[in-house]
């Protein structure tokens, strides 16, 4: 599908989302049509124990659009990568999991998420976690990196959805796993580049 | 798609009642990436074989300590010895 989208296309579809991401990063209780914050982490069944262990801050900034850890324990000692880790709380509650002898890297698309994810870290006594920026699309990792890759709400953003699932497997150990929550059409696609275009830079 | 870039065990778990709009659903997908035996099996094809095991043959007879024709004889009588004769 990637290669339908010119340079321009895609700049718009970037400029899209962080317009959107940038607002998110101040204010996620406005920007999403779903309950967000701990009303969201909540209704999505995160474990109490680990919730309760959260700041107010921290898991104020959560909107996530499912629960990945309901997918599958988390083992200690494992290596995690949140793609699209936006503040961070995902990455955090993996963090927990896998303990100090595993380590976690979340990485997102906009600054301005990775600020407030190292900011949300700073409000724990977490030593395993990362925060680094990086596309989906071309993930900064050597090849079997991590047991386990995790993503709340972001392959519906990324423009060439296939080779994007492909660095996925390439980042991960053979038999590793993959753990997503994300939006899904349930109506075919648009029939036009453009609207594609349109209904991710809008 | 998921299955198409080459994931195995691929499973949509459940909805998480998160919509973001009218036309989308929030799904919980798992998948796995396949074990080392199984993306061998996926992604060697089996011209590839046959000329990773020439190499191997041609690496294994190669001139070296022993020469090329020794090598041949020892495999023959290593073969006759367990009863690869018939």
């Amino acid at each position: 599908m990637g290669n339908i989208f010119t340079s321009e296309d895609r700049k718009r579809i970037k400029e899209g989302i962080a317009g959107k991401y940038v607002k998110v990063a101040i204010s996620p209780e406005e920007s999403f049509k779903y309950p967000t914050g701990r009303a969201g982490l909540e209704a999505q069944n995160y474990d109490p124990e680990i919730l309760n262990a959260l700041s107010e801050e921290v898991s104020a900034s959560y909107c996530g659009v499912g629960n990945p850890f309901s997918l599958g324990p988390l083992r200690t000692g494992e290596t995690v990568l949140d793609i699209g880790c936006g503040a961070g709380v995902d990455s955090i509650i993996a963090a927990t999991m896998v303990g100090p002898d595993g380590r976690v890297v979340g990485m997102d698309l906009i600054p301005e998420m990775l600020e407030r994810a190292r900011d949300n870290l700073r409000k724990t006594s977490l030593e395993n976690v990362t925060f680094q920026e990086g596309s989906a699309e071309d993930l900064p990792f050597p090849e079997a990196s991590f047991d386990v890759v995790i993503s709340n709400g972001v392959f519906n953003l990324v423009p060439d959805k296939e080779e994007a699932l492909k660095d996925v497997i390439r980042v991960l150990k053979p038999g590793g796993r993959f753990m997503l929550a994300d939006q899904v059409l349930t109506t075919s696609q648009p029939a036009d580049t453009k609207s594609m275009v349109e209904s991710w830079a809008g | 798609m998921i299955r198409k870039a080459g994931f195995t065990d691929v499973e949509m778990v459940s909805e998480t009642g998160f919509n973001s709009s009218p036309v989308t659903k929030g799904v919980l997908i798992r998948a796995k990436t396949p074990t080392t035996v199984d993306s061998v099996r996926r992604d060697v094809s089996s011209s590839d074989l046959i000329g990773m095991y020439d190499e191997f043959f041609n690496a294994a007879y190669s001139e070296g300590a022993i020469d090329r024709k020794t090598k041949h004889l020892i495999a023959l009588a290593a073969s006759l010895a367990a009863g690869c004769d018939s």
